[in-house]
């Protein structure tokens, strides 16, 4: 009875503790007395902490802290005022309801006035809910974003896609033709999740660009692979390049060493978090030719880009060496995402002339021409997309050998019409 | 003034005090809108409310004594009904909430006149394989439903009321009281179904089947009817979530989120059709937002599980934590009895 | 006809499911407990045989026999301080969901959410002719045979294995004759996790270990367990069969859709002839 007695009284405080919360979080953090010294823009990033894509989600953290610290040594400069950029990531745990969580809190608890480096499946909550708060969204694609998809210039003008992720595939496709000229066919891995109207897109392209190719479709969460494979064998396939998550393509590496399919090579649409991973899930053998994007700018060919940001790439690179006791593995994943975001987003704002007015900002964006860690480029994309809100970044594979990852080949990206 | 004093006495304090100090919060949820109109806080108050009105339907059938691990699906339903009634046929906003669960509520009875007759155990397994069924349906039927890519919902439209006009798409100050009228609807139909008869019947055949059959209680029929009412509140529950989300995917409703329904009825108190699974749903919905915005991963479920597991184990047999509310009342009450005949066995002792 | 390979990769298949539904359904025919954690016990299983391979540098196969000890253990352990507190189907049931959950945050918080791999044991493929298998399958498909093997050995020669039968069907008159119910039942609770645990160990290495990994194997084996017929031994022995060979045919034709057969064929099999394919017959 006493025992009941205690828990009663636990369970109303913490019922009362969580509503005091609830109430006195909901009110704005007072406003910050002005300080003297760079004005602060704050930007939200709702990535994947949590879930199947959290290596990818929680990889880049340090990277993408590091970079603001650096870029904040300089800042912006907008007449006589100095920005500088403050990130605050929350988890979105890649549901559309974690997407819309994410997004609300970061935008009206924590007083962003741009959310960035998304990347996520849940773009249609994230965006319902940047757009109507007229915040600026720089996202990929992904398959809903497409044109004929969710993505509608007039509905959501806030939105610039500065990593298109169908033109980055077709991209990653033909460096891939570049690298194995003597391919027979690329076998196209993805969970049935991703089926629709963004890969009904690609194929189109990848026709056009008369690539050879066949899709598998899987159950999410299967790990048996030997079905596919199976039909991969049957449909002549030699190269299995994964659009989706990195657990699938590992196990149909190693499951397609075990068929007896040694000289296939099995790769993602995605960088490498860490070859470890890959060296342990695959085993040694099973991983080694592994394919990945890279987006390592200072190993580019065909793809130039400004000293200054590859300095400060090969920079940030050393400061979460460091910050790691010397054990990081060159990741490179994030060169090409939230630091390109981030300076699209600062250059545009300098060409506005504003950093409070969310449409000068995208006037300025739009058909514009910005400068960033994996080049520079035009935004484009008014005929296809219905508005020029696309980057583009060059397609670029590394594979796995021994323990590192190696470039392989490069495919400057084309404007998008 | 005699008079009143003399009125005030009579008034059983032991029934009232307990009410008015429940009252208050009440009083303060429906003001909460003018404390803060965080967004974010109304959203995490909005999806606890939807969340609510599937428990108290889990309760509704749990009463009738089988265990339903369908309740997402019914959302789902809901959610998809409504959504493909207002993008792809084209009806405005309000005869598609109501036919959301119209739908909902006839495919709930279709599915439980096959599926009640067998029992127990066998039921929850149903009801959960149903779950999973309709999930990827939703995900497979890309005609209809988008497949993975979801379908994009619109905002109710802005109704205007004269002085003043109520605008969905500018705040979510609207859904919060549309969820408050919801959520009082559902547990006004649902508290006065268990005062009648009707409730009683369903109470007697969860307690002994058997000897309720002996009775002349037709199982199958009131099954049928619980499983029914649960499947169109719950539906239209998951047409507010689509229009509120603006966006529904089939990744949304699933067996896991059938399992944390049924957890949030156990814990808020299963005899409770009402006030139970409110409880419930705001400890287990309202705790796991907060802990998720830990950087620690994984802590979200520990607790989440540990709460459930700590309620089940040291809280007697069938009560959730709605029923520490009366018990808390007869303990402070207990402690200001003024007199106690020396020797009589007093009615908390255990 | 799908090619060899198709079958024996229903073979594996079918002997992952085979010792998972056992191990339920030994705990459900003799204790009433319908585990919803079983499929936890199998990721414990799994991440204590990846610590003491890597971690402690245990050979696999001793790993892997403690492993199974500790999680037995861990098993009886819940039994004692949670189960048994609590009374009633629904609320075991309840209580069993809700420590999926705990076990999912535990892992999470002390493994992390990566994947991990346990590759590097039993490396190597074996080639007869047209078919290839790997060792680590192989060694699934030994281990499953193995353990079948020892658990009709134990059940039906050994003074434990009658102890245990008679509990089940008569727990009053077997206590006459001296069998300590309560304590023939926290064996059953450990023999089922241990099976649970040393599936996820012989499992490790083949596919990647992460704190997920238990929800499937546990949704598969309450379906191979339907199949098969809830109270019925033998039942779940066939339905991990039917199961795993058919996972692996319907994925190679259809694999789009794959995932709804098996659900529809559970209902309907429920709906039809509840008591599955060997169960008795119930009310």
């Amino acid at each position: 009875m006493k025992r009941q007695y205690g828990i009663t009284v636990f369970l109303i405080v913490t019922a009362i503790l969580f509503s005091t919360f609830a109430l006195a979080c909901g009110e704005q953090k007072a406003a910050q007395p002005q300080q003297t010294g760079p004005v602060v823009i704050k930007v939200g990033l709702p990535t994947a902490l949590s879930g199947p894509a959290a290596p990818w989600g929680q990889a880049g953290i340090d990277y993408y802290n590091a970079w603001i610290d650096l870029f904040n040594k300089e800042g912006f400069k907008i007449g006589d005022k100095t920005y500088n950029f403050q990130l605050i990531t929350v988890d979105d745990e890649s549901t559309p309801e974690g997407g819309a969580a994410a997004a609300k809190q970061l935008i009206y608890s924590d007083g962003c006035k741009a959310l960035a480096g998304h990347w996520t499946w849940n773009y249609p909550t994230v965006s319902a809910v940047s757009n109507a708060a007229k915040v600026l969204l720089f996202t990929r694609t992904g398959n809903e974003a497409v044109p004929g998809g969710v993505y509608d210039p007039k509905t959501q003008p806030y939105t610039v896609f500065a990593n298109p992720s169908h033109q980055q595939y077709l991209s990653d496709c033909l460096a891939l033709v570049k690298a194995y000229p003597n391919y027979k066919r690329i076998g196209i891995l993805d969970s049935n999740l991703g089926k629709g109207i963004g890969w009904d897109y690609i194929d189109q392209s990848l026709d056009a660009a008369g690539i050879r190719y066949h899709h598998e479709w899987f159950p999410p969460a299967t790990v048996d692979f030997t079905p596919y494979i199976t039909k991969y064998a049957e449909a002549g396939c030699d190269i299995i390049y994964s659009g989706g998550d990195i657990t699938s393509p590992m196990l149909v590496a190693k499951q397609r060493m075990e068929m007896g399919y040694k000289d296939w090579h099995v790769g993602h649409a995605g960088p490498f978090v860490d070859p470890a991973i890959y060296l342990a899930v695959c085993g040694y053998e099973a991983a080694q030719g592994f394919l990945g994007q890279y987006w390592c700018n200072w190993e580019f060919k065909d793809t130039k880009v400004n000293p200054k940001y590859i300095t400060m790439c090969q920079e940030v690179e050393k400061m979460v060496n460091d910050k790691r006791g010397g054990k990081s593995y060159v990741y490179t994943g994030w060169i090409g995402w939230l630091p390109s975001h981030l300076l699209i987003y600062s250059q545009a704002m300098e060409k506005a002339g504003t950093v409070d007015d969310p449409d000068a900002i995208m006037k300025a964006i739009r058909g514009g021409t910005f400068d960033s860690t994996t080049g520079k480029w035009t935004m484009s994309g008014a005929k296809t997309y219905g508005s020029p809100v696309v980057f583009g970044c060059p397609g670029c594979i590394c594979q796995i050998q021994g323990e590192k990852e190696v470039y392989l080949s490069e495919s400057a990206m084309a404007p998008i019409p | 003034m005699k008079g009143l004093m003399d009125r005030l006495r009579l008034v059983d304090w032991r029934s009232w005090v307990p009410r008015i100090v429940a009252a208050v919060p009440v009083f303060f949820i429906i003001l909460i809108p003018a404390f803060t109109t965080n967004e974010a806080t109304l959203s995490m108050l909005i999806l606890t409310g939807i969340w609510a009105i599937a428990a108290m339907g889990f309760s509704l059938i749990l009463r009738t004594g089988q265990f339903s691990l369908g309740q997402a699906a019914f959302m789902a339903v809901g959610a998809y009904a409504s959504a493909i009634l207002t993008v792809k046929v084209g009806l405005p906003f309000w005869p598609s909430f109501i036919l959301a669960g119209v739908i909902s509520g006839l495919i709930a009875l279709l599915v439980g006149l096959m599926v009640l007759r067998v029992g127990g155990i066998y039921f929850s397994i149903i009801t959960l394989s149903l779950t999973e069924i309709i999930r990827i349906i939703a995900q497979q039927w890309e005609d209809v439903t988008r497949g993975a890519r979801g379908l994009i919902t619109a905002p109710p439209p802005t109704t205007d009321l004269g002085f003043f006009s109520i605008n969905f798409a500018a705040s979510s100050v609207p859904y919060y009281y549309f969820m408050l009228i919801l959520v009082t609807l559902t547990g006004l139909v649902f508290w006065q179904i268990g005062r009648t008869r009707l409730g009683g019947t369903f109470f007697s055949m969860a307690a002994n089947q058997i000897l309720s059959e002996h009775q002349g209680v037709h199982l199958m029929k009131y099954r049928v009817i619980a499983f029914t009412l649960a499947g169109i509140f719950t539906g239209l529950a998951g047409s507010l979530y689509a229009h509120y989300l603006t966006v529904i995917t089939p990744l949304v409703f699933g067996l896991w989120q059938s399992i944390q329904i049924m957890l949030m009825s156990i814990v808020g108190g299963i005899g409770s059709l009402v006030a139970g699974p409110i409880i419930g749903a705001v400890l287990l919905y309202v705790l796991g937002i907060y802990l998720s915005r830990l950087p620690v991963f994984g802590i979200q479920q520990l607790l989440f599980g540990a709460v459930v597991v700590l309620v089940l184990v040291f809280l007697p047999k069938g009560t959730g934590i709605i029923d520490l509310w009366p018990k808390f009342w007869r303990k402070v009450y207990h402690e200001v009895e003024e007199y106690e005949i020396p020797g009589e066995v007093k009615p908390d002792e255990e | 006809m799908p090619p060899p390979g198709i079958w024996i990769d229903g073979l594996v298949q079918s002997s992952i499911y085979i010792t998972m539904a056992f191990g339920m359904v030994l705990v459900f025919s003799i204790l009433g407990i319908l585990n919803w954690t079983h499929g936890q016990y199998y990721m414990l299983g799994a991440i204590a045989v990846y610590y003491g391979v890597t971690a402690m540098g245990i050979p696999f196969p001793f790993s892997m026999i403690l492993s199974g000890v500790i999680i037995a253990g861990l098993g009886v352990v819940v039994k004692k301080a949670l189960i048994d507190r609590v009374s009633g189907d629904l609320y075991v049931g309840a209580l069993t969901l809700a420590l999926i959950f705990f076990f999912e945050g535990a892992a999470s918080m002390l493994f992390g959410l990566q994947d991990k791999g346990l590759t590097q044991v039993l490396p190597g493929v074996l080639e007869v002719g047209a078919i290839s298998i790997s060792y680590q399958k192989l060694a699934v498909v030994i281990f499953t045979l193995v353990v079948m093997i020892a658990m009709y050995l134990v059940l039906n020669r050994t003074k434990i294995g009658l102890a245990i039968r008679a509990a089940s069907q008569e727990p009053n008159a077997a206590s006459l004759y001296g069998i300590r119910v309560d304590r023939v039942s926290l064996v059953v609770m450990g023999i089922g996790c241990a099976l649970a645990a040393w599936a996820g160990c012989i499992m490790a290495p083949v596919y990647p270990v992460n704190p997920f990994i238990g929800r499937i194997p546990m949704i598969f084996s309450l379906l191979a367990i339907v199949i098969g017929g809830l109270g019925s031994l033998t039942g779940a022995i066939v339905g991990g069969i039917i199961l795993g060979f058919l996972n692996s045919v319907i994925a190679y034709y259809i694999s789009y859709y794959s995932e709804v057969v098996l659900f529809v064929l559970v209902v309907l099999i429920l709906l039809v002839r509840p008591q599955g394919l060997f169960g008795a017959s119930l009310k």
